[in-house]
């Protein structure tokens, strides 16, 4: 027996010990084929699924290496029906492969006939297909690549993708690293998105996402579409573009409600994307009439239905997906996966902040008694009215201004879902308050405030979630949110995690109604970070009066 | 004749060869025979013929084919020119278990013997009555080739349109008897035809070596490590499914078994697939450390508390050597063609499940560090065992055996494991604890609520996290999950908030996060919150010292009040009495209705139970006209019916009358007088079913409270039952 880091489940799971002194070798070794699905203090969790195995299959990787992998650093014997089931899994990689063809255009090609006769007899697959040419090749609809990589994947038989990629129309992009440098982690994601052609780069908010989106265009040198979820994070991509690369001003458009420019880069919202004209998508064609030789989705755990049907029809562009949590409480994870592509880079969030990218960041639930009419008040409203009704009591209210007075001098984010209660915190605090009405404009003229410290205190809605480059904000403290919203808490911390210059740590507070479903949803809602190491630590709403924290 | 000399062999031969024929042949001895004549009787009777002959291997039981073409007596040069040299030494072998034995004239079979292999042995007719000309066979035209070709390897009958008016090919092999008519429509080709055609052997071919069993070679470490992690698993296994069922018993069908959706739960329950959960449950039931009670429910029996304290070698001999020796196969449930098979059923038992078990082991015994093919296992399996009796399942069995013995740790990575071939010596397992991975005292508590064991945990702290958190994964570790309804378990099961609280902090190395304890504590808080009970009337009064007063008033306790608030008490009688008693000791109370309001005036009672008024007497109505005709219809198909019943009841009396009638003991005087005259008698009998029949016998004797004579009616010898004679009388 040896004593190893690793334990490996019977429900293949594996367990990494990371007091171990062999956890960090034991990490770069099974990176490429297990999905690191949960990372706390202690004991991280990977998981092998059908999709990592593949993926390193793809990257070169062979079940023997795997297996050796295994063997190697576990603690106890590993179940024997896993090692068959990651051979087994493994060997059916590869079996199918899209290529293409002179002749014939897209084909399927195998190598095991028995493989492709049960594929095109089944349902979904059969409407894909074209003439078959010879035993061991069909020819594929061109326009159906992306469906049917889905449907075969779904079958089981994920097919190679051999036919490559349009090149796309040719456009000069550099990076230009005066006065600043691309972190070791960022340029391997870049690298590994491009070499796996198309997929997923999965990094902690304020890590740097846009550099690599950056990066990954100055590997394609190609006129380049960007998909962001709104103006305001349009604008700063626009900005992070200009700045760290080649590219100037009249090479980046942007195509929004209020502007609809063409340039060989385009930054366009998925709210313009989306929006319907007398019942069509009036605005989709934007993704054929240039000829694209990349599309960068930025914040893809958000992606809206109707891009993901045009995904599918651009299979031969590059597609590059970009986020911080890619959990989707609707469960599209698959989806993604399919059509932008597989997971190319994941690291744990606290390996980024031991590296002192991201901002060390406590976690704190302020728990605040309600008052006897509060509780008479949630203990009778509807249940649909629930959530409201004890997220948005006044006695929060008392909470945030102490918080606020506390961290007076700091830069403070108010967050909250609640319209009329962030209008009321806005007007008890004397501070802006920034909602889905604000326009453009003013936003960027406060959030410019906000960062220049003119201001140190914004109130603001759920627009603020995503996106929003506020580097110097150190606090943030959560009134309401999107029910039990993983994602949504994540981002919202994410949204002070950019490095301090003093090396401080930023402290997110979520003031939460004890006693109520405010608490049940704050639970749920914590579950990701706490599975990415941050332990919360939780607090009477009279310590914070008592000024004890 | 052969019988004698069978036996007079027997006599014949030394202890040693004794010994060896009942090694080989173990029934022979149970129970033990009194002379060498039963010996013999035994030995050639064909239930232990064909015993011995299912020990055979492919080679060994060609030869006894061939020597069963042979006639009688035959010489082992004869033997080995219809098959190999190395039947000799197959030669000896039969005859060391008695299957052929030597008599002084040459060789001879155990008549019985070729009743076990069948008259056509290896595909061979019957020798022909008289000398035939085999030359002419090389000169036979096609047609006549075409049907010995169909013929030559057996099976040697043929059927025909018509013996009388054959085809020309079977016209001219009738003509010079090389085929002969066995009835209209059937032929059949006698053995020296038939051998002489195979080119005097008996078989296409001799399998005389065993053939090589193929497959990957395994790393000896690797395998030990492989076979213990399964035996720790299968452990973890029984004792989970037992746990499962302790605290949900599952409901058997009503055919007996265990229901499609109960095993899927069980299968969900440990992470395995179905056909592994019956391999499990299967366990259980062999073990018996479940038992099926009266009302059909499953549950582990007092036998699985036994079990627990075992050693774990202790307990995984348990369960293989109930595995090993058990004709029920587990791998019969749940098979596409058979759906409702079930674990537990009463349909699972083959016969020769342990055989197969038995040489499966065997034959992985002898392949040290090889995980076999399994085609290649079965052409092995098939030759060491050459199936005859229940062929069908033995491919079906033996992959199963290998399935099973690996989740049993017998085998590790498909090859046998050091355990495996102690355990078939029979020897101490010790080595099982000893390589078991150490139990770990300690868990790592994190601040996403899980708790996670980093080995296997020990029995006392694994029970106790059982109940507060959920498995989420298990293996070599164990993963556990708290939340809200987990903790909620534990306080259920009796625990303190604060019990649990100081449990974990004991029992985790790292220190307890705070949300942890945060939801402990509220749970804890809530839980017990919301009490529920069962009274029959309450009291009530908002001024809490009159509360005080009734609650103290010795007259009271009669009605056992309880106060459960300040301002209310709960009694267990009902109101009614309740109020009663309440006025008679100088209170004023009064009646308060289900929605508080209070009930003022006469008190109006009303009846708990359902009214059941009684049936009207008197005034019946006036039935309609087609009521009444319906009626005498009845009424005359009863009376006609009913005539006739009379008319049978006459005629059967008139036959009773005319029967003898005595007493039961003139009936003996009667009977031992007749048995010394010899003559006959006339007697009525009454069968089971109290009928009475007429019987005219000869007595015999009276012996045992039945009189034994010979039925004239059936001309047989039979006993009849004194107490059932109605009656004697000479004729």
């Amino acid at each position: 027996m040896t004593e190893g880091p690793l334990i490996v489940q019977s429900d293949k799971t594996l367990l990494l010990d990371i007091d171990h002194p062999m956890s960090t070798e034991c990490r770069r070794a099974i990176a490429p084929f297990a999905e690191l699905e949960r990372s706390p203090e202690h004991i991280h969790t990977y998981r092998l699924t059908p999709l990592g195995l593949w993926n390193a299959r793809a990257a070169g990787h062979d079940a023997e290496q795997v297996i050796d992998t295994l063997i190697k650093y576990s603690r106890y014997a590993v179940p024997h029906s896993i090692l068959i089931d990651v051979a087994e899994t493994m060997s059916r990689y590869g079996r199918l492969r899209l290529e293409a063809d002179p002749v014939h255009g897209l084909i399927l090609v195998t190598t095991d006939t028995a493989v492709l006769e049960e594929v095109i007899r089944a349902r979904k697959i059969a409407p894909l297909l074209g003439a078959r040419i010879d035993a061991e090749t069909i020819a594929v609809l061109p326009s159906q690549r992306g469906a049917i990589k889905q449907s075969l994947l779904r079958l089981g038989w994920p097919a190679e993708d051999f036919a490559g990629y349009v090149d796309g129309q040719a456009h000069p992009i550099e990076l230009v690293q005066k006065d600043w440098k691309i972190r070791p982690y960022q340029e391997l994601a870049a690298e590994g998105f491009w070499h796996g052609g198309s997929g997923v780069v999965v990094l902690p908010c304020g890590a740097g996402k846009t550099i690599v989106g950056a990066a990954a265009m100055a590997h394609a040198k190609a006129t380049t579409l960007i998909l962001v979820t709104n103006t305001i994070a349009a604008r700063q991509w626009r900005e992070e573009l200009l700045k760290r690369t080649t590219l100037n001003e009249d090479e980046i458009g942007e195509y929004s409600g209020a502007k609809k420019e063409i340039r060989p880069v385009t930054i366009a919202t998925y709210q313009v994307m989306t929006k319907k004209k007398n019942g069509v998508y009036a605005h989709l064609d934007l993704f054929d009439t240039h000829d694209w030789g990349l599309i960068i989705y930025d914040e893809v755990h958000l992606l809206p239905a109707p891009i993901f049907r045009f995904t599918a029809d651009i299979q031969s562009r590059r597609r590059l997906g970009l986020t911080a949590t890619l959990v989707r409480e609707d469960g599209m994870e698959g989806e993604v996966f399919s059509l932008i592509g597989p997971k190319r880079y994941d690291v744990p969030w606290k390996e980024i902040e031991s590296q002192g990218y991201i901002a060390p960041a406590e976690c704190i639930e302020v728990r605040v008694n309600l008052t006897e009419a509060e509780r008479l008040m949630y203990a009778t409203a509807e249940p649909e009215n629930r959530y409201r009704s004890c997220a948005t009591t006044r006695t929060k209210r008392n909470v945030v201004e102490a918080l606020v007075e506390k961290h007076s001098g700091e830069q403070i984010l108010v967050i909250g879902q609640y319209i009329d209660q962030l209008d009321e915190l806005s007007e008890t605090l004397g501070v802006p308050l920034i909602k889905g009405d604000t326009p453009i404009k003013e936003r960027e003229v406060l959030f410019n405030k906000f960062r220049s410290g003119e201001i140190t205190c914004l109130v603001v809605s759920k627009v603020a979630n995503f996106s929003i480059d506020l580097p110097d904000a150190t606090i943030a403290i959560q009134v309401s949110g999107a029910f039990g919203s993983r994602q949504e808490e994540a981002q919202r911390l994410g949204r002070i995690l950019r490095p301090k210059s003093d090396g401080r740590s930023a402290k997110f507070y979520s003031v939460i109604s004890r006693d109520t479903i405010d608490q049940d949803f704050a639970q749920n809602r914590q579950r990701f970070l706490a599975e990415q190491g941050y332990s919360y630590k939780i607090i009477d709403a009279d310590d914070v009066f008592q000024g004890k924290i | 004749m052969e019988m004698r000399s069978f036996s007079d062999y027997l006599r014949s031969i030394d202890d040693a060869a004794f010994l060896e024929l009942f090694s080989a042949r173990p029934d022979l001895i149970t129970p033990v025979p009194p002379d060498i004549a039963s010996l013999a009787v035994r030995a050639c009777s064909a239930p232990s013929l064909a015993r011995a002959i299912d020990s055979l291997n492919q080679w060994q039981f060609q030869v006894l084919e061939a020597a069963g073409a042979l006639n009688e007596p035959f010489t082992q040069k004869g033997l080995v020119a219809l098959t190999d040299k190395a039947a000799a030494e197959a030669l000896s072998h039969l005859i060391s278990i008695g299957l052929v034995y030597p008599s002084e004239d040459g060789m001879r079979l155990p008549s019985q013997l070729r009743d076990v292999i069948g008259n056509e042995p290896a595909g061979l007719g019957p020798t022909s009555m008289i000398k035939l000309k085999l030359d002419d066979l090389d000169k036979a035209p096609t047609e006549a080739t075409k049907v010995l070709e169909r013929l030559i390897w057996g099976p040697p009958r043929g059927s025909v349109g018509d013996i009388k008016n054959p085809g020309p090919g079977v016209a001219w092999l009738l003509e010079r008897k090389f085929l002969l008519p066995l009835d209209q429509r059937t032929v059949i080709l006698p053995r020296e035809v038939g051998l002489y055609l195979r080119g005097g052997k008996t078989h296409k071919e001799n399998l005389v070596k065993s053939p090589v069993l193929t497959g990957s070679k395994r790393d000896e470490r690797q395998v030990n490590l492989a076979a213990i992690a399964n035996i720790s698993t299968v452990l973890r296994w029984v004792e989970e499914l037992l746990n499962f069922w302790a605290e949900e018993p599952a409901d058997a069908l009503r055919a007996g078994g265990l229901g499609v959706r109960d095993l899927k739960i069980i299968a969900n329950h440990l992470g395995v697939d179905e056909s592994c959960a019956a391999f499990i449950t299967e366990l259980a039931y062999l073990t018996s450390l479940i038992s099926i009670d009266a009302d059909d429910r499953i549950m582990p029996s007092n036998k699985f508390d036994i079990w627990l304290m075992q050693s774990p070698a202790d307990r995984w001999q348990v369960i293989a050597s109930a595995w090993l020796i058990t004709s029920r196969v587990s791998g019969l449930v749940g098979r596409a063609e058979a759906k409702n098979v079930a674990a537990l059923g009463p349909e699972l038992d083959r016969v020769n499940a342990s055989r197969v078990r038995a040489l499966a082991l065997s034959i992985l015994n002898e392949n040290p560090s090889l995980a076999p093919d399994l085609s290649s296992f079965n052409a092995l399996m098939a030759w060491r065992a050459p199936v005859r009796r229940n062929s069908s399942s033995q491919e079906d069995l033996s992959a199963w055996t290998l399935r099973e013995a690996e989740w049993l740790g017998i085998t590790g990575q498909g090859a046998i494991s050091k355990y495996g071939v102690i355990f078939q010596s029979g020897e101490d397992l010790n080595v099982i604890n000893e390589d078991l991975p150490k139990t770990v005292d300690h868990i790592l508590i994190q601040s996403d609520n899980t708790a996670i064991a980093p080995g296997p945990l020990e029995h006392e702290i694994s029970q106790q996290l059982a109940i507060m958190a959920e498995i989420e994964s298990r293996g070599g570790a164990t993963v556990y999950r708290f939340s809200e309804a987990t903790i909620r378990r534990a306080l259920d099961h009796g625990k303190t908030g604060d019990e649990i609280t100081a449990f974990l902090i004991k029992t985790s190395k790292t220190s307890m996060p705070q949300p942890l304890e945060y939801l402990i504590a509220d749970v804890a808080k809530k839980h017990g919150k919301l009490r529920v009970g069962n009274t029959s009337s309450f009291i009530r009064c908002e001024d809490t010292a009159l509360i005080a007063q009734i609650m103290n008033d010795k007259k009271l306790d009669v009605l056992s009040l309880r106060r459960i608030a300040p301002e209310v008490i709960v009694c267990d009688h009902d109101a009614t009495d309740a109020m009663r008693i309440l006025r008679e000791c100088g209170y004023i109370p009064s009646a308060e209705s289900s929605n508080g309001l209070l009930l003022s005036g006469p008190r109006l009672n009303r009846a708990q139970t359902k009214p059941r008024p009684p049936r009207v007497i008197g005034e019946i109505e006036i039935p309609t006209q087609e009521l009444l005709t319906n009626a005498l219809r009845s009424i005359r198909t009863g009376e006609k019916s009913s005539h006739k019943q009379t008319r049978l009841r006459q005629v059967a009396n008139e036959a009773l009358g005319a029967l003898p009638r005595s007493t039961a003991n003139e009936t003996m005087d009667l009977v031992l007088k007749f048995i010394k005259e010899e003559k006959s008698l006339s007697i009525g009998y009454a069968d089971n079913n109290g009928s009475v029949t007429h019987r005219i016998i000869d007595p015999i004797r009276v012996s045992a409270g039945a009189l034994l004579a010979r039925d004239h009616a059936t001309g047989e010898v039979q006993s009849f039952r004194i107490p059932r004679i109605t009656g004697v009388a000479p004729i």
